[in-house]
């Protein structure tokens, strides 16, 4: 459905974005996720025609869309990072404004204003001023608008940032069912991975302007299939016993928690029964020993060595 | 679609009383403030403002001609005599001052009462009376004697001023100095042996035709309109202020995405601007019709310099957004409401009257649009018809549509979040 070749921005001498290549099939959610300072954002507004790649191309049903963008404008829909709302007028005003500009007007527009109203759960607080709003509130309202028009396709960049748990629940149900109802397609743009586990059917990883993985959630852990997490609990972890680990051969890396201790090891290795003796001579009582199936964080630990959020 | 981005902006101006505050009570204050410092003149409730005279003739002074007439018969050759006696009628200083005060455009603002001197103490303690201007005794047989020998201590009238009324108290002393500046002109000429005949009625009469363009009961309204066409100077400012603000929000974005044109965006912005100006100044001005009896003779006329004003203020409003788009900083916004509204005000007159004494500084006032709109309402005021302000009316149209023009210009194609 739409494709991204090559797609660079340079700010000055920095690269946004460099040489991004992705594509968005109908009806998928895809996730883009990547720490602050990515070149999520914009990438984004590169897709969406908003900004001017320094070079490259993105095409929408193999036309580029960079000369003629109205075509793909019409059916997209647009969840900028910012709050972008009109903070003195009411949630209805600003549905029924960003509608008029959609060309919805008289009944098809009030129908559609009071049914995103639904969906984002404002109903009851339509008559209200958004600065009074909270930032959940807020964020659900950015949401309703880039839905007035029926897009096929909903782009978010960080739809979920600063806001209550429950606000985001709603959200990520909402885009969830969306998908499912309307075979919406979607791209969603997050730094929280459990996000992106929770919602998309592919992923792409951006750090430092480049793309350093991709692929659905099973292809990128296996990325990391050489090796495997296990996690060893215990009431009380003792100095020589960490050290033990640490000095073991079979080990890479030794994580210390609080009461938890996770160990990288290569995947066949079998490493229960050691790290019991281990345990045994150091006098120590384990509660668990478990294999932990690897998360995207730890993809992300993997490629580039950092946390995806400090 | 232009109509709701309109819209729009007018309900967040109604929903900020800042705002409101800013545009509609702040030049009201300093109206008030204005009007206190210009004395309760500035407050009458006429169309403009209506001075009361009292004018009490002590001696018949047809009598006192003749008098003078019997007195000099002896001290002047026969020929002089025959010369002063066919002019005496037009030397006659009662019906020189007289005529000055009866003409038509004077009494629209300046009413006199012939008072009979029996009644004189009743008038001295009617307040409503400006000034009172008595004639002494004799008044006229000196006058006379003055013009035509030129050797007396100059005759004075006597005027008890309303010391309540300062501002019409120092117009009509405006008034009787213009007319002893005739009188003396008068004795000037006839000491110089020129004859007393060319001395004309006429030319007291351009005398007061000047002394009303001069005319110092604009002084309310000066101010008022001068206050005005600068405050709407200030909604330039704060509509470019909000359109930069709808691209920071990325609203600005939302608008594009949505498959509007960049130049129906820019257009709602021109149009509020002239708009929001418009509904800016009709209200003020009739805060100021109600409070200070400013009233315009021809309200379609009033409408139109409103409309050429508003206009301009527009194609401002749209030159600051474009240049702050362009330049992706609303540092233009804040210098034009922090310096360049304040240089104009002062070139186009708000704060004083600087064209009265230079024409070309009148020129230069008129060339800018608060200028132009002052001095076209002015004109109006003072009951010219729209053919008199023609060329500010012009300027106007023509300062707005050049605004727009080089906004155009600047204002971006493309990427305007890059
Ligand atoms: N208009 C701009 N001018 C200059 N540099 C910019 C501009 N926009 C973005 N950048 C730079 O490009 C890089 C990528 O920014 P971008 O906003 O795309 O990141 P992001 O992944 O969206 O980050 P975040 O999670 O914080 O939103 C950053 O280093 C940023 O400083
Ligand atoms: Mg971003």
């Amino acid at each position: 459905m739409i494709e991204l070749i090559d797609l660079t921005k340079k700010f000055k001498q920095n690269f946004a974005v460099k040489n991004l290549n992705m594509f968005i099939e109908k009806g998928e959610i895809v996730g883009l996720l990547g720490p602050n300072g990515a070149g999520k954002s914009t990438a984004i507004s590169m897709l969406s025609s908003l900004v001017e790649p320094t070079s490259g191309d993105v095409q929408f049903e193999n036309k580029s869309i960079l000369k003629n963008p109205s075509s793909f404008r019409k059916i997209v829909g647009m969840v900028p990072q910012e709050i972008a709302l009109y903070e003195d007028l009411t949630a209805e005003e600003n549905l029924q404004f960003f509608g008029r500009i959609y060309q919805l007007r008289g009944k098809k527009l009030s129908k559609k204003v009071d049914e995103v109203l639904e969906q984002i759960g404002l109903t009851d607080r339509r008559k209200d001023i958004v600065k009074k709003f909270s930032g959940g509130m807020k964020r659900r309202l950015n949401i309703g608008v880039a839905m007035l028009h029926d897009p096929e396709m909903l782009i978010m960049d960080e739809p979920t940032v600063g806001i209550d748990p429950q606000s985001r629940n709603y959200i990520l149900d909402t885009v969830k069912r969306l998908n499912a109802e309307r075979q919406m397609t979607v791209l969603y743009t997050s730094h929280y991975m459990e996000e992106v586990e929770f919602l998309c059917d592919r992923i792409y990883i951006m750090d430092k302007g480049n793309l350093i993985a991709a692929g659905t959630k099973e292809e990128i852990k296996q990325i990391i299939s050489s090796e495997k997490t296990v996690s060893i609990k215990a009431e009380i972890l003792k100095h020589d016993f960490i050290q033990a680990l640490e000095e073991n051969p079979l080990i890479n890396r030794v994580t210390v928690g609080e009461k938890e201790v996770t160990i990288l090891v290569p995947k066949d290795a079998n490493v229960f029964s050691e790290v019991i003796k281990l345990a045994e001579t150091n006098g120590m009582e384990l509660t668990s020993v478990d294999n932990k199936t690897p998360t995207l964080e730890d993809v992300f630990l993997h490629l580039t060595g950092r946390a995806l959020r400090d | 679609m232009i109509w709701h981005i309109v819209k729009k902006l007018g309900l967040y101006f109604w929903r900020n009383p800042q705002q409101l505050f800013l545009f509609l009570a702040l030049p009201i204050i300093l109206i008030m403030i204005l009007g206190a410092a210009l004395g309760s003149n500035f407050n009458s409730e006429s169309s403009l403002i209506t001075l009361k005279v009292a004018f009490i003739e002590h001696e018949d002074s047809n009598e006192q001609m003749v008098a003078f007439l019997q007195d000099i018969q002896d001290e002047v050759p026969d020929e002089a005599l025959q010369a002063i006696e066919s002019s005496l009628p037009s030397m006659e200083p009662i019906q020189i001052i007289t005529s000055v005060f009866d003409n038509e455009e004077v009494n629209e603002f300046l009413q006199v009462d012939y008072v009979d001197p029996s009644e004189r103490d009743v008038v001295m303690n009617d307040d409503s009376y400006t000034a009172i201007i008595e004639v002494p005794n004799n008044f006229t047989y000196n006058v006379l004697h003055t013009m035509v020998f030129g050797n007396n201590d100059a005759p004075t009238l006597s005027v008890t001023y309303n010391e309540e009324e300062q501002f019409g108290s120092t117009i009509v002393n405006n008034f009787l100095s213009d007319i002893q500046e005739q009188l003396t002109k008068g004795s000037y000429l006839g000491k110089n042996g020129i004859d007393l005949s060319t001395v004309e009625i006429e030319e007291i009469k351009t005398e007061t035709i000047s002394l009303n363009e001069k005319n110092p009961i604009s002084a309310s309204a000066y101010y008022t309109i001068g206050m005005i066409v600068m405050n709407v100077l200030f909604l330039a400012g704060a509509v470019s202020y909000y359109a930069f603000y709808e691209k920071e929000l990325k609203v600005f974005n939302r608008i594009i995405l949505a498959g509007v044109s960049r130049w129906t965006y820019f257009s709602g912005i021109l149009i509020s601007g002239t708009l929001y100006a418009f509904l800016q100044s009709c209200i003020i001005f009739l805060f100021s019709k109600v409070f200070y009896g400013i009233n315009w003779p021809n309200i379609i006329d009033f409408l139109i310099v409103t409309i050429a004003f508003s206009f301009a203020v527009g194609g401002l409003a749209v030159l600051l957004s474009a240049i702050n788009y362009r330049l992706n900083s609303e540092t233009i916004t804040s210098f034009f409401m922090n310096i360049v509204v304040t240089i104009l005000a002062v070139i186009g007159g708000s704060f004083y009257p600087i064209g009265d004494f230079v024409p070309l500084i009148q020129t230069i006032s008129n060339m800018t649009p608060n200028g132009a709109g002052l001095t076209a309402y002015l004109s109006l005021l003072r009951g010219d018809g729209l053919a008199a302000v023609s060329d500010n009316l012009l300027f106007l149209g023509l300062f707005g549509v050049v605004m727009v023009v080089i906004a155009a210009l600047c204002f971006p194609k493309r990427g305007v979040s890059a």
